[in-house]
């Protein structure tokens, strides 16, 4: 095999298994449209980062991370519908990206393969970003994973005992963030939401147990990378369609099998 | 002991609370009274700090309620728990919440953390439920869980809104006699109650809340027209119920 399918198949389980490990808790805390939302505002930070000659990534990354505490305090705050706010935010981001792009012209903005993810592109660099970035998430997870689990039960109850959520919730919002942005690449903006939740749905239909979800979410993300990385190379489809395509299958079969138990 | 100082609280130009001057004295088994939308919730959340205080103050133990709450907590039972049936949690996940903030980050309960939990729990009649997921309690067996909750914060106050709710009529004479043993033991309890019935034999405290307070003070003081005052027409339905 050559080495740049060898990194891209590596690339494609890596970033898999990073969202994999936040979704069992973005689905629990019900906040899936934050994926939806925070992935589209990656794209105006993207060319934001591109405008102002920043490194893409970072760029984007410090964008999205703003933006999402943003949305977290101000919906804590105030207890607004959050769906139409951030409809309208999503959407006035994707325009303003749009526009930003096409004023710099002279750039070479490969549009399609952000929108829908091209893991053959991922680059040495980012590999080892993602790999530091699943070092992180499992960090995370294992050090506030009493934290967390209060903090999805219920943030206000967790605010009346004195667990100390605060900090970790920031953290979540910069994570979550990060793995959003760091995933495009691979997964693309209109995919890497589905990333984000059916590897969880698919692990909550099995267990129930927090730590068994996040285990099982992570091995249905590998399982999905490597099939729809082979079955992608072997018809010569896309490949991060395709993992979507074989998450949403093992989704299926995992509701079966629920069904069948009852 | 707590005291609610010049207390006024208002949401959107409408009063809900006003002048509220009250001393709950430590050891009490306190009750609020009163109507639906009386502003009984409003005034735990604000001695709770769910909410934010607009004006006067309160002071626990002598300190300023914020300087308070950064070092202890309440043990607190809400009226009402948002809860997602599917949430991956067992009873006894959501008991140990209580003392989940004494454990530092990245501390685990540990195996005496888990049977103080579940010994909590038999107290509350709830012991034999500690593994089920929260998905498959009843509401009353819920109601019971939170109850274990607030106990196992260990606080000097059990604040309590509206526990009765959906527990059977012999489950709250048992809770009452339960809150009665923690009272006994030195624990301070402040509850929201519309079962008066129950709670004449009980309590030995009484705020009449509607609005404004109608009185407080020991139970015994307290006439068919303090009632009368606190909830109008609406007592005699109560009565009835019983
Ligand atoms: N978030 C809110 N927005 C608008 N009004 C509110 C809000 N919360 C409470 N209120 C109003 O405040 C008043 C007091 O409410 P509160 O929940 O404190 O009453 P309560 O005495 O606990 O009633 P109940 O016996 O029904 O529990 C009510 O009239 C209610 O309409
Ligand atoms: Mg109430």
């Amino acid at each position: 095999m050559p080495l740049f399918l060898i990194s891209a198949l590596v690339g494609a389980v890596l970033s898999g298994i990073s969202l994999a490990i936040f979704a069992p808790y973005v689905t629990l805390r019900r906040i899936s449209y934050m994926g939806e939302a925070l992935s589209h505002i990656a794209f105006a930070g993207i060319a934001l980062a591109m405008i102002s000659g920043l490194n893409l990534t970072f760029g984007a990354w410090m964008f999205v991370s703003i933006v999402a505490l943003g949305i977290s305090w101000l919906s804590q705050k105030y207890k607004i519908q959050e769906a139409n706010t951030i409809t309208i935010f999503l959407s006035l981001s994707m325009a303003l990206g749009i526009i930003l792009i096409s004023l710099k012209q002279d750039y070479t903005f490969d549009l399609a393969s952000y929108l829908f993810g091209n893991v053959l592109l991922i680059s040495a660099s980012e590999l080892w970003a993602l790999g530091l970035l699943n070092v992180l998430n499992i960090a995370y997870v294992l050090f506030f994973y009493k934290e967390l689990f209060y903090l999805s039960y219920n943030p206000e109850m967790s605010k009346v005992f004195r667990i100390r959520t605060q900090a970790v919730d920031k953290i979540f919002y910069l994570l979550l963030a990060a793995n959003i942005v760091f995933n495009l690449k691979s997964a693309g903006i209109i995919l890497v939401t589905a990333q984000l939740i059916l590897p969880a749905v698919t692990a909550f239909n099995l267990t129930c147990k927090l730590y068994k979800a996040i285990f099982i979410s992570v091995i249905v993300a590998i399982i999905s990378a490597l099939a729809g990385f082979a079955v992608s190379f072997a018809l010569n489809l896309p490949t991060g369609a395709t993992i979507v395509v074989c998450q949403a299958l093992l989704y299926t079969l995992s509701f079966i099998f629920k069904k069948g138990r009852r | 002991m707590i005291s609610f100082k010049d207390l006024q609280y208002q949401i959107a130009n409408k009063t809900i609370l006003e002048d509220i001057n009250l001393e709950i004295p430590d050891g009490v088994f306190a009750a609020i009274i009163g109507p639906n939308g009386a502003g009984k919730s409003t005034l735990i959340k604000l001695l709770l700090g769910l909410i934010e205080m607009q004006e006067g103050s309160v002071i626990i133990d002598g300190i300023p309620q914020k300087k308070w709450l950064k070092a202890n907590s309440f043990g607190y039972l809400p009226q009402r728990e948002e809860f997602d049936r599917s949430f991956p949690a067992t009873a006894r996940d959501i008991v140990l919440m209580g003392m989940a903030g004494t454990l530092p980050w990245g501390r685990r309960f540990n195996k005496e953390h888990e049977t103080k939990a579940v010994e909590v729990m038999h107290m509350c009649g709830i012991g034999e439920k500690a593994g089920a997921q929260i998905g498959s309690l009843s509401g009353g067996e819920y109601q019971r869980v939170l109850l274990a909750r607030a106990i196992l914060t260990d606080s000097k106050y059990l604040i309590l809104d509206e526990p009765e709710a959906g527990i059977d009529r012999p489950g709250v004479t048992s809770f009452f006699k339960l809150l009665k043993k923690f009272n006994e033991a030195g624990k301070t309890i402040i509850t929201v109650s519309h079962d008066l019935h129950t709670l004449s034999k009980y309590c030995t405290f009484l705020i009449c809340l509607n609005r404004r307070l109608h009185c407080h003070n020991n139970a015994e003081l307290i006439n068919a027209e303090v009632i009368r005052n606190t909830f109008g027409d609406s007592v005699r339905l109560i009565e009835k119920e019983y």
